[in-house]
Order: C-alpha cells, then sequence, then structure tokens
C-alpha cells in the first residue's frame, strides 16, 4: 500500500524540478546565466546544495548544476529508496526556486519572513546546542480547524521548540492569535513551498554547529537525524509536490506526522489527529524531552533539606513506619505504556486530613526509555528515598514495603498534597537518570484495599529481584564496572565493582556500577571485561588486571579480587570498615568506620589503620571493603572465606545480624560468629589466642597466611 | 666506563593549539610538545606564553598592584594596551567582572561592547572570561560571542554550563578554555563531552584551577604534572595544553597585607607572591600563564624555556 504514496513522491519530485527549471530557465534569460544567485544573509550559498553536495552556486548557472544532479536522483518505481531520493531532488529543486525568489528579499506578504538569515541560527543555534530549545517542529499545510493547530503551536511554544511554519496555516494561526517572529521562536516562512527554509536552516545548523564541511552529505544526513530533533507536522490533505517534499524530510531522518490517514512507516511517517496527540507523537518520536527548570511544588526542594528529620511533634500526616501499611515500587514498561507526567492520586489525599492521621500508601512509579533495563528498576526505586528528602518538610525512612514517610504541618500548610510528591519524584527521576529515562509516570494511592493489593504485588516483584540478585554471580557475568570517582584525592586507585564484591565504600553495587554507565558514559563507572580467569580462587583475571594497570597509571600491576594477602585491590580512603591480619591467630579482623576505640587486637584502631591502608597503594595483610562484601560467597576466597575472620567490632555484628549467621551456616559454620572475638573478649593478640584456643575458632586449623 | 643516561620517551604528544590575533598581531601557539618541561629529553617547538589579566570591574587592589597599574584601573582598553606594547603581555585575559551583581552589575550588552572596543584596540590574541554569576554568564556568553569580530577564547565551559558556552563558541567560530576544579578525572570528562558535542580539539585549552602560593598551589602542580604525564602517556583527552591563571596568588593575606611590616615591603611582596606561583606552575607544565603584575610578565616569560 506504500507503493502508490511512494509514486506520488516521485510525481511530486517531477513536478517540482520541472517548475525549477523553467524558473530558473526565465532568470537567465532576463540576467544571464552568469547573474549572481545567493539568499540574503548566508555564508552558505544554497545551504541545502553546500551541505548535501558539492556543487558549489554562485550564479544561475551554478543552480543548473544543482538541478542536474537533482535530476539524476530521481527514478522511476514506486520503491522506499527511490522516494526517499527523489525527496532528496525535491529539496535541491526548491531549494533553487527559493534562492530565485529572493532576488529582492523576502517575496512574501507580512507576517511570512521567509529565508531565515545566519545571524538569527547563530542566536538560535547556541539554545539547540545548550537544549534550552529541545527540538525543531515544522508545521506545513492547511488545518482544519484553526483552533486546534493554534492551540498546539502554543504548546510548542511553552517548552520552547523551534517553530517553522509554513503554508495556509501561517495565515490561520496568525488570525489565531498565535503569537510570531523570532522573539517567540516561531517563524512563519511563507507560502508551502518556503518550508525549504526550514531545512536550509537546519542544515546550516549541522554546518555551523556540527563541525560539517561542503559536500558531507553523509555526515550531514547523519546530523539532521541524531542531532537536529525535528519532526514535521503535515496538516490537511497532501498533494504530490506535498508528499516530496516530506519524503525528503524523511530523507534527512525526520518524523512526518500527517493528522490524514497515511499508510504508516514506523519512526518517519505517521498518522495522528491534530492537536496534543499530533504533538505527542513527534516528540517521542525525535526524542524531545521538555527539561524541567523548577520543579512546581509549593515547598522548597533540594539536597540542602536531605538530612532534615522530622519529628512526631511537627508530623501532620505520616505512612507507613509501622502505624500504616506503605510500600514503594519502580517498574519498568513499554514506552507505549507509559504516559510521561502523568501523576495520579488515588484515596484521601493531605490537605483536609486532621493533624496526626495515619493512612496507608502505595507508590508506584512506572518509567519507559529506549535504554532502561529491568536491573535498574532497584537502583531508580533506591533513589525514591534521597528524592522525597529533598522536599522541606517531607521525611523519608527505610525502602521498598517498610518504608515510612513523614509530612510536616509546615509543608502541609503550604499546600504541600500527594500529587507534589508525586511530581518530585517525577522530575528528579527525569533529572537523574535523563540517559536512561524517557518516560515516566507515578500513582499514588491511600486506600486501604489499593495498597494492600498493591503492596502483594510489589512483594512478588522484590521476591523476583532478590532471586535475580541470586543469580548475579561474578561468575555469572562477563564484565564488571569500573569505579574512579575517588582519584581525585587517590590518583591510581581504581576500584573493581563485581557481583559479588560491591564498592569499598558500600554506595556502588554491580547494577549501580551499570546504570552509572547508562546514565553517565564518560564518568567514572566503565564496564571491564573480565578476560581469561587466571585464577578463580585468587579472583584473578587477565582483563581486570590490564585495565587497573592502565587506569593506575602503571603502578599496579596485578589485582587479586577474592585475596588480602597477594595483590589485594587497593583503597581510596572511603572504606566502610578495614580487614587486618592477625599473623598470631592465622586469621583477619574487621573494624568498622564508627568504631572509636583505639585498642584492637593489631594494635591500631580504625583511624591509624586507615592511613596505612588508603592511598590506592597495595598492602598485603590490609585491605578496605564494604561491609556487606563480608557476606559475600567470594570473601577472602583465597584465604578461606568467612572462616578467617576472628575478630569483629561487636557493632559490625550487630550490622550485619541475621544475614551474618546465615552466611556461616551457609560455609557450616553455624557456631562462627559466637566464636569471633570483639572488644569486650580481647584487646590483645595475645587473648585473642587464648579466646580462640577456648572457643576451637576454625581458623586455627586453617594453613597458615604467613 | 660510560653510563649511559636513561631517557624518558613519550608516546604521546600535547596537542597544538593557536589563539588568534587580529591584524597586525602575533597570534600565541602552545603545545606541541612530547616531554615534560624542563627535562632534557623530548622537542618542545613553543614556550609556555604569559599575557595579563584585565579586569572591567571596580576592585580595590592590593598595594602592589595597585602601584603598578593602578593609574589604568578604570579604564580596562587603556590597561590592554599597556598590558600589551608596554610590558610585553602576548595575550589578555579579559575578565568581565564588572557584569557581576556584586561589583557594579553592568549589563551583557555594556559586556558586550567593552570586548568589541578591546578587540579593536588591542590586536593580541584575547580571552574572555564570564563574571562569575552563572545566571549572568549564560546570557552573557553568547552576547560575547556575537559581538566579537575576530575569534576570541571563551572562558570557561564547565560541566554545567558547556553546552551553551560551546554552542555560542560554534556559533561565531571561537575557542574555549575547558575548566574543571582541581580534578583529573573531571578534566578529562569536560574534554570528552566537548568531544561528544563535536566541539573541534584545536580550539581547546584546559584550566584545571589554579590556587596561589599557601592557598592549594600544590594541589594544582599535581594536578597539572599527572594531566601531562597522562597526556604523555596516550591519553589523547588529557593531552592538551594547560591555561593557568595566577589571579589566585592576590588573595593571599602575604601578597596583600600591608600590616605586617615584619613580612617585608608589601609592593614586591606581592609581586613576589604570583612570580613564585607562576613559575611553580610553569614547572609542573604549564603553557599558558595569566599574571597581573607588569613586571612578572618578563621575569615568567624569561623562565619559560622552551
Amino acid at each position: 500500500m506504500h507503493e502508490n504514496l511512494f509514486a506520488s513522491c516521485i510525481q511530486g519530485a517531477r513536478a517540482v524540478l520541472g517548475l525549477a527549471r523553467t524558473t530558473l530557465a526565465d532568470a537567465a534569460g532576463r540576467r544571464g546565466k552568469d547573474a549572481p544567485l545567493s539568499y540574503p544573509g548566508t555564508a552558505y550559498e544554497l545551504p541545502v546544495a553546500f551541505g548535501l553536495t558539492d556543487i558549489s552556486v554562485s550564479t544561475l548557472a551554478g543552480a543548473g548544476n544543482v538541478l542536474d544532479l537533482a535530476e539524476s536522483l530521481v527514478r522511476d518505481g514506486g520503491t522506499a529508496e527511490n522516494a526517499l531520493d527523489a525527496g532528496a531532488a525535491t529539496l535541491l529543486a526548491a531549494e533553487v526556486l527559493g534562492a530565485l525568489s529572493h532576488e529582492k528579499g523576502n517575496p512574501y506578504p507580512p507576517p511570512a519572513v521567509g529565508f531565515v538569515p545566519d545571524s538569527i541560527l547563530r542566536k538560535l543555534g547556541i539554545f539547540m546546542v545548550d537544549g534550552s530549545v529541545p527540538g525543531v517542529a515544522v508545521v506545513v499545510g492547511k488545518a482544519s480547524d484553526p483552533a486546534v493547530a493554534a492551540s498546539m503551536v502554543r504548546g510548542f511554544q511553552e517548552i520552547g521548540l523551534l517553530v517553522f511554519l509554513a503554508g495556509d496555516v501561517v495565515s490561520q494561526l496568525d488570525a489565531e492569535g498565535v503569537k510570531l517572529g523570532e522573539e517567540f521562536k516561531t517563524f512563519p516562512l511563507g507560502p508551502l513551498p518556503a518550508v525549504i527554509h526550514a531545512v536550509n536552516f537546519a542544515v546550516r545548523a549541522g554546518l555551523t554547529f556540527g563541525g560539517i564541511g561542503r559536500g558531507q552529505s553523509a555526515a550531514m544526513l547523519a546530523y539532521l537525524a541524531n542531532r537536529v530533533k525535528a519532526f514535521v507536522c503535515a496538516l490537511g490533505p497532501p498533494d504530490a509536490v506535498a508528499l516530496a517534499v516530506a519524503a525528503g524530510a524523511m530523507k534527512a531522518g525526520l518524523t512526518v506526522i500527517a493528522d490524514q490517514p497515511v499508510p504508516e512507516i514506523p519512526g518517519l511517517l505517521l498518522s495522528r489527529p491534530a492537536g496534543e496527540e499530533m504533538a505527542r507523537a513527534g516528540m517521542e518520536a525525535r526524542g524531545i524531552k521538555v527539561k524541567m527548570v523548577k520543579v512546581p511544588i509549593p515547598i522548597a526542594f533540594g539536597p540542602a533539606f536531605e538530612g532534615e528529620r522530622i519529628r512526631k511533634a511537627d508530623t501532620h500526616v505520616e505512612f507507613g513506619g509501622g502505624r500504616s501499611m506503605a510500600y514503594e515500587l519502580v517498574r519498568s514498561a513499554p514506552p507505549e505504556e507509559v504516559r510521561d507526567r502523568e501523576i495520579e492520586v488515588v484515596g484521601p489525599d493531605i490537605p483536609g486530613l486532621p493533624a496526626g492521621t495515619a493512612l496507608p500508601l502505595g507508590i508506584e512509579v512506572r518509567v519507559a526509555g529506549a535504554r532502561m533495563q529491568r536491573d535498574f528498576e532497584s537502583v531508580l526505586e533506591r533513589r525514591i528515598h534521597r528524592i522525597v528528602n529533598y522536599g522541606e518538610g517531607t521525611m523519608h525512612v527505610a525502602q521498598r514495603d517498610t518504608t515510612w514517610i513523614r509530612i510536616a504541618a509546615e509543608a502541609v500548610e503550604k499546600g504541600f498534597a500527594l500529587a507534589d510528591l508525586g511530581m518530585m519524584l517525577y522530575a528528579k527521576m527525569h533529572a537523574d537518570f535523563e540517559n536512561i529515562v524517557d518516560k515516566v509516570s507515578v500513582r499514588i494511592s491511600t486506600r486501604e484495599e489499593d495498597v494492600l493489593a498493591g503492596v502483594a504485588g510489589a512483594r512478588a516483584v522484590y521476591a523476583e529481584r532478590d532471586a535475580r540478585a541470586r543469580t548475579l554471580t561474578d561468575d555469572a557475568v562477563e564484565e564488571f564496572y569500573s569505579c574512579t570517582l575517588c582519584q581525585s584525592f587517590a590518583p591510581n586507585h581504581v576500584c573493581i565493582v563485581s557481583p559479588e564484591r560491591l564498592g569499598l565504600c558500600g554506595a556502588i553495587n554491580w547494577l549501580d556500577g551499570k546504570a552509572g554507565y547508562e546514565i553517565t558514559p564518560t564518568g567514572p563507572n566503565r564496564p571491564v571485561a573480565k578476560g581469561a580467569v587466571l585464577d578463580p580462587v585468587k579472583g584473578a583475571f587477565e582483563g581486570i588486571n590490564a585495565f587497573v594497570r592502565e587506569n593506575s597509571r602503571n603502578t599496579v600491576h596485578e589485582m587479586n579480587l577474592y585475596s588480602i594477602m597477594e595483590a589485594p585491590m587497593t583503597s581510596c580512603g572511603c572504606f566502610e570498615c578495614i580487614l587486618a591480619v592477625i599473623p598470631e591467630a592465622n586469621g583477619v579482623m574487621v573494624v568498622n568506620r564508627e568504631f572509636a576505640g583505639q585498642e584492637t587486637p593489631c594494635g591500631m584502631g580504625f583511624s591509624s589503620l586507615a592511613g596505612s591502608v588508603g592511598g590506592g597503594v597495595q598492602t598485603p595483610g590490609f585491605m578496605g571493603v564494604g561491609k556487606h562484601y563480608l557476606l559475600s560467597r567470594k570473601f577472602l576466597g583465597a584465604e578461606g572465606g568467612l572462616a578467617r575472620v576472628v575478630w569483629m567490632t561487636r557493632e559490625m555484628k550487630e550490622h550485619l545480624g541475621e544475614a551474618l549467621r546465615e552466611r556461616a551456616a551457609e560455609i557450616g559454620l553455624p557456631g562462627l560468629i559466637d566464636q569471633i572475638a570483639d572488644e569486650t573478649v580481647a584487646k590483645t593478640p595475645e587473648a585473642l589466642v587464648s579466646h580462640l584456643a577456648k572457643v576451637g575458632h576454625p581458623a586455627l586449623g586453617l594453613p597458615p597466611l604467613l | 666506563m660510560t653510563v649511559a643516561l636513561p631517557e624518558q620517551r613519550f608516546p604521546g604528544r600535547v596537542l597544538q593549539v593557536t589563539l588568534p590575533a587580529g591584524p597586525g598581531g602575533t597570534p600565541v601557539t602552545v603545545g606541541g610538545q612530547n616531554g615534560l618541561p624542563y627535562a632534557p629529553e623530548g622537542d618542545r617547538p613553543n614556550r609556555p606564553a604569559v599575557g595579563m589579566e584585565v579586569r572591567s570591574g571596580a576592585e580595590e587592589l592590593p598595594p602592589s598592584l595597585e602601584a603598578a597599574i593602578g593609574s589604568l584601573a578604570g579604564d580596562p582598553v587603556a590597561l590592554a594596551r599597556r598590558c600589551v606594547s608596554g610590558w610585553g603581555a602576548r595575550f589578555l585575559f579579559l575578565s568581565l567582572t564588572g557584569c557581576h551583581p556584586d561589583s557594579g552589575g553592568r549589563s551583557v550588552a555594556d559586556g558586550a561592547a567593552l570586548v568589541r572596543e578591546l578587540l579593536d584596540a588591542v590586536p593580541a590574541p584575547v580571552i574572555v572570561g564570564g563574571c562569575g554569576d552563572e545566571e549572568v554568564d549564560a546570557r552573557l556568553f553568547p552576547a560575547v560571542a556575537e559581538a566579537a569580530a575576530r575569534p576570541v577564547f571563551l572562558s570557561y565551559a564547565e560541566e554545567k554550563n558547556y553546552r551553551l558556552v560551546a554552542g555560542a563558541a560554534l556559533a561565531y567560530g571561537h575557542g574555549l578554555v575547558s575548566w574543571s576544579p582541581i580534578d583529573i578525572n573531571m578534566a578529562k570528562q569536560i574534554n570528552l563531552l566537548l568531544a561528544d558535542l563535536g566541539f573541534p580539539p584545536e580550539r581547546v585549552v584546559m584550566d584545571p584551577l589554579t590556587g596561589g602560593l599557601g592557598y592549594g598551589l600544590e594541589y594544582t602542580c599535581s594536578i597539572v604534572e599527572r594531566i601531562r604525564l597522562a597526556g604523555l602517556s596516550g591519553d589523547g583527552m588529557l593531552a592538551r595544553p594547560v591555561l593557568c591563571q595566577l589571579g589566585d596568588a592576590w588573595k593571599a593575606r602575604e601578597a596583600s597585607d600591608a600590616s605586617e611590616a615584619s613580612w617585608g615591603d608589601v609592593g614586591l611582596r606581592g609581586r613576589r607572591w604570583e612570580e613564585t606561583t607562576g613559575l611553580a606552575c610553569l614547572a609542573a607544565g604549564a603553557d599558558l600563564l595569566v599574571c597581573r603584575h607588569p613586571e612578572n610578565v618578563a621575569t615568567l616569560s624569561g623562565a619559560a624555556w622552551r
């Protein structure tokens, strides 16, 4: 069914080409073939020819060469390729016609502006590079309902799009009172053929801002397709000429959305009713995202308020925290199932509730994005904690189905409602995960039956995620992630984060690294291929060694992921706890950052130890790690694992709690945790050894460490 | 018996960058070296260049600068002329401090007009710096880029504003100073981000932020050295000329406090404070120095060997 459409494009191309021929011949007859030909106010001759061909045009004869080339692009046969080439030919011919019509300046009556000069391109182009002009909308044809077209264009103006108009829609919008002109970034170009000035504007953007030279047509087409986020809204029934121009736009990678029934070509030609649906389709097809400069909520919002605690007396409403059921969940979904910026609140809302109310709460955030992965859901979900805490007068504690949110009376007085909470989540998810999230919607429910049904579903998702996390093992993945964030102060330190060894700061696990790379590909997290496994027990990998060597600037030549004695991982200084070998006890001690005492079996407290462990140097026998690494199956694999731990601060034991006991049971040492000494049992190696002997700690029976 | 001296050879080479001049002026070309500063090995086709800063805003000058440039302080264009023709500055760094709301709050149009006037008056290469107020600079850079009739370098592009500043530079054919806060990762990242935008690398110099003597200079030296070592070792994103702005040296009390008689003559002290900061930067590997004291142009240029 596309065949007729393609054939019409080719027919339209011939018509435009024929008209260009006769108009050019006429001008040549009048002025001579060597008469100059140019647009006013550009350094790029006939920009479309300049950008897409290597023909230099300064005279009417030069324009003839462009038409010859265009002619060679028009072939019979209703195929997509022929139609797109005919589209390119149409653009070249239309460009010649456009330049001919500008012999005495702008040929059109106001408000039409005709050719848009370089000076305006440069000014507006800065904001296209900057992103404050997020895209370009080209509206052409004749609206069947001018009011709808007007409201659509006003919508474009509101979000800062650059708008070009051509055809009857110019006078229609003018009559509707739509503000036109440079200050509104809306250019009424002229009658339909004047749409070529939108094309030559885009081409000049590539020449000026894309560093593309004359005739680099492949680079130019790529720039137009990838960098110039433009789409065409075609209103009214198209004729063959309009279709030929549309084919030209598609050749340049632009999406054309018609309000007529046309056979769709995914990504290039769509059919949608004019108005909101057309605008949405165009922006989605070109990946145009609107940046929110300020989150429109009645309370202050930012990192300054992150540490704010809301006491019971200051609380107006609370959710969860033992007084009611509350949960939060981030799910990814296909793009067509998420309506961006949809914030839905179901059930009783904050305004009007008496002070001291506790309500059930379900927060479900749905996200979609071309680069979104199911694995990132938990990374995004954990961000809810920080986002809610950013509000002045909102507090968030815990996560998943233990979440606890308090809203202060102060915020409620300012008019804070649940939709504002949704807006906070919506805006920050977009801002923080710009590269992976294209659409976000939020649903907040406070209705008991809703929340109970929701939490059951959420728990199933959490369980699924946990199951997935258990299958994520160092052996099962091909890539680990680097973290070089701390090279600013520990220049040669490289963290390698694997599924079973989180970053020593405790803040970055393998999924965070993966998401971090997607969000900022130029940032500190990069994928590192494991390469050949040199030693599975010590955790020696060829790819890891090569990466560490290069990124430690040749100071660390090899690094074993699971060993403290042989080429251990270096530390920046951010470690949650330090492992230190106690030779007398044939084991290691663990001291956490919060531990203030100076007396440990190795003779040093945390801060003295930290001085000898940090700075990116390998110190066999000493290593900084994240607390949860102790629970890993890969913990000190080379030295015998958790059984090596002979001393641990009481605080650490309590912090790791049941999980630590479970891990001990898993390796067949259910009594291990009670055998491990703490500061109340031993502060010297001698006391430690006699304790270990007394309780029969397994470390004493392991091969000697030294 | 003879012992062969070890010779250090690097696989990389610093990209050569030219700050263009106006008609009759001399462009400044830096970079192009494949060795460390002051080391016997490698070739260094261009010696580091010393320029001077001209500020548009009113300020209280330290005594040492008051004596040297005080009489011209209210007239940036006259000061610029003198910097080049009188004191030998090879380029100018025009800081549009006067547009900052706290130091005059001159309009963006005023700032742009000053750029135009200064470029007409002096043919030397010019780097134009913003006023430091994020909101004002967002309007200032596009206006300056449009007003500058010949190519200048805009200072500076950082992670937050690089798209805007790079856009302005691309629109009118200017160069950029890529800025980072004494952090080698961020120094690299901003260059990567500019590369992603398609900004031509031969129009970028890096400013890793220079702390004055006693106020962070050692951090700067370390970062400049590491940028240079990484660049010479083959990291193309860091193999770029480095600019050190010595202005921070004047913020030290030791450079400006006349009340401490035991510290010696404050005029000499201020000048030497800046000079010492500059010498350390040269030793670390700086390619472009921006100073404020006229006599330091000669002393630092004299120390800037090829």
